[in-house]
């Protein structure tokens, strides 16, 4: 058994052993109080931008809660996707010799968002709209399975720093804090996997790609990274929590020193992954 | 004859894209097929027509094709006018 075969069956011996049960882990009650912190401040989209010095702590508090229903809509829309990527490599091509690892992987995926919809739709009564688009595209040997495993885990390593955070973080609304606490356990298993397959793909795969091919795998990562970044700041977040002028609050809070440092904070364990795998070759700004 | 939004749009494309002079940007030359914008940028180029617009789009009733060139974006997302053209 190689090393990789051993952390697969470390892995289904853990996800049998941890059986979260999304049906029993919570008790739902019937409202959610308005004056507690949804977010921790520092990690609120808007946080030291202009815009968030003219809200008053209660709307600051108000504008937690509806980060935080966005932060849930993005591994709803997030796991949509890798729900129907993981389905697709069950029992096929590459990806058949890791089959019994993709079905608790699946299952569990699948278990996060009853409980972020769950919350979503009972609290704010929706999920934001997902903006992404994907387009028809043509790939190198290896480069499209190499790119949904690389897309998973960049997805997941951000949504995790935000779960270990707000999992700890007792000024937080305690039914929230279960939700990080719950995800990040079956997360820490998905990433130990998610790194390991990454990196053995590009080792498999890379050394058959051209410099071209090369060269436009590592702007996508980039460009992955800045676009699901870019999902976290949310006009519609800004709208529902009465922030004016929504658009023009996004772009400012894209560009503020402060959020820059936040997103280079929170991608820099995944950058740094990224990196000594040889993906990419260079630090990126986040 | 172009109006503001569109212009706006022209330079906003060119300037994301940064493989294009915003002179040679013309009103049909095809957007993602020749890679001046990726698919990762869609989400940008929403949030920006929708600022444009005033109003939000609904990603999910987006058909194929609605992003092939300016004037398509333009005809699609900014109708009646709103592209600043005589409408």
């Amino acid at each position: 058994m190689n090393e990789f075969e051993a952390l697969l069956e470390k892995l289904c011996a853990a996800s049998r052993e941890d059986f979260a049960n999304p049906y029993e882990a919570f008790t739902w009650p019937a409202t959610l109080p308005p004056d507690r912190w949804y977010m921790n401040p520092g990690w609120i989209s808007l946080h030291g931008t202009e815009a968030w010095s003219a809200l008053d702590e209660a709307a600051r508090r108000t504008l937690s809660f509806h980060e935080v229903v966005n932060f849930f809509s993005l591994n709803i829309h997030g796991e949509k996707a890798l729900v129907e990527g993981l389905s697709r490599r069950l029992y096929e091509g590459e990806s058949k010799s890791i089959t019994e690892y993709l079905h608790h992987f699946l299952d569990e995926e699948n278990k996060h968002m009853v409980y972020f919809g769950g919350f979503c739709q009972r609290y704010a009564g929706k999920i934001y709209t997902d903006r992404t688009v994907t387009f028809p595209a043509e790939y190198a040997e290896g480069e499209e399975e190499f790119l949904f495993f690389a897309k998973v885990m960049i997805f997941e390593e951000l949504v995790d720093v935000y779960n270990v955070h707000h999992a700890r973080d007792e000024s937080i609304e305690p039914l929230t804090r279960t939700i990080h606490r719950l995800h990040h356990e079956d997360e820490a298993r998905h990433l130990a996997f998610g790194r390991r397959q990454v990196r053995r793909l590009f080792e498999r795969h890379a050394p058959g790609w051209d410099a071209a091919t090369l060269a436009r795998v590592r702007s996508y990562l980039v460009d992955y990274l800045k676009m699901t970044w870019a999902q976290y700041y949310n006009p519609d977040v800004y709208r529902d929590a009465g922030v004016p002028e929504p658009y023009r609050v996004r772009e400012s809070a894209l560009s503020h020193p402060d959020r820059r440092a936040h997103r280079d904070l929170v991608s820099r364990n995944c950058l740094r992954h990224l990196r000594e795998s040889g993906i990419l070759l260079e630090d990126v700004a986040a | 004859m172009s109006g503001a939004a569109r212009e706006r749009l022209r330079e906003w494309i060119a300037a994301k894209s940064g493989r294009v002079a915003l002179a040679d940007l013309r009103d049909d030359t095809p957007l993602f097929e020749q890679r001046l914008l990726t698919s990762l940028q869609t989400v940008e180029l929403l949030l920006f027509l929708e600022d444009l617009r005033g109003e939000p789009i609904d990603a999910r009733r987006l058909r194929p094709g609605v992003f092939r060139d300016l004037d398509t974006i333009c005809r699609n997302f900014l109708p009646e006018g709103r592209d600043g053209t005589a409408g």
